[in-house]
């Protein structure tokens, strides 16, 4: 019984500490809040927007770009291989859907060892 | 009244911003500037560095914005982000190897401080002390009252891995503010006792 009553106010002390030491953090970090902040105006915020804007547009059209090219060059490399060389085009299926199959089953396995 | 004023107006300019409207955007990051900048020179503890990634912050949700669901203030939104921007931040200057190390993370805080003649308080340079990834997670849980869930899905860990460094950071800071000290010398007859 003595035991636990130790126990239980050592435990209520160690809360205390841990109470004193957050109160004390809030009150570093509210110190900061009262820190004054330069907020530039309204057309620096707007010019840095449409900055970005445009920056993400440019970012499209370039991603878009070279995924219809890498796209354009695998489909003339496949149509050629069907007409002249369907071996190597039975080949490269036979291969890819072994790929994708161990890629998929790895990143499964991944997952459920993780989780 | 007031507050459901803020929160339609608020509403309202993220639907116009969601349609591309930069003066709504710009609207929307000017009123929450300073509490963007405020959060990260917390985490950061270098006010340079907030408002380095402050701008950091604002490109990306302009490319996001798409994935703002409103289920969440705005706010909220924002301190997501901003803690993903430093933490990427903090893992490239490692590998980059220009980590200054811990120690010089809250000087740069302190020397503000002084020049403008308030007193520094000892309980930021202990939490100056921690990692980044122990830093974060108390900030966010005793200051900004965030769930230790929100939390973990903000920095991609579990409820109970920030529960556990925000528990080993406070008693780290305990130590640093030598309040641990207090209890050998207040409690030794409880300890031969046990």
């Amino acid at each position: 019984m003595k035991k636990q009553k130790v126990i239980i106010l050592n435990s209520e002390h160690q809360d205390k500490q841990d109470f004193d030491a957050i109160h004390d953090l809030q009150e570093g970090l509210q110190r900061i809040d009262q820190f004054p902040v330069y907020t530039p105006n309204l057309q620096w915020f707007e010019q840095m927007v449409i900055q970005e804007q445009q920056n993400k547009r440019k970012k499209l059209i370039r991603d878009l770009s070279v995924f219809f090219m890498i796209a354009l060059i695998i489909l003339s490399g496949m149509i050629v291989s069907l007409y002249r060389m369907p071996a190597i085009f039975i080949l490269v299926q036979i291969i890819t859907s072994i790929f994708i199959v161990l890629y998929t089953s790895i990143r499964i396995m991944k997952k459920a060892n993780h989780v | 009244m007031g507050e459901s004023e803020d929160y339609c107006r608020m509403d309202a300019l993220i639907k116009n911003a969601k349609k591309g409207d930069h003066l709504a955007f710009a609207m929307l990051f000017k009123e929450n500037y300073p509490f963007l900048v405020k959060y990260l020179m917390k985490i950061t503890m270098n006010p340079d560095t907030a408002e380095e990634l402050a701008q950091e912050t604002m490109a990306k949700c302009v490319q996001k914005i798409h994935l703002y669901n409103g289920q969440s203030k705005f706010t909220t939104w924002l301190v997501s982000i901003a803690t993903n921007t430093y933490i990427d931040q903090c893992r490239k200057k490692k590998r980059e190897k220009n980590w200054q190390g811990q120690e010089e993370v809250y000087r740069k805080l302190k020397w503000h401080f002084e020049s403008r003649n308030e007193e520094w308080n000892d309980c930021l340079e202990a939490l100056g002390k921690l990692p980044e990834d122990v830093r974060i997670p108390i900030i966010l849980k005793h200051y900004y009252g965030y769930s230790y869930e929100e939390i973990g899905e903000w920095m991609k860990l579990s409820p109970g891995t920030i529960k556990s460094r925000v528990h080993n950071g406070i008693k780290s800071v305990r130590r640093e503010l030598k309040l641990g000290e207090e209890t050998e010398s207040h409690y030794p007859e409880q300890r031969t006792s046990r």
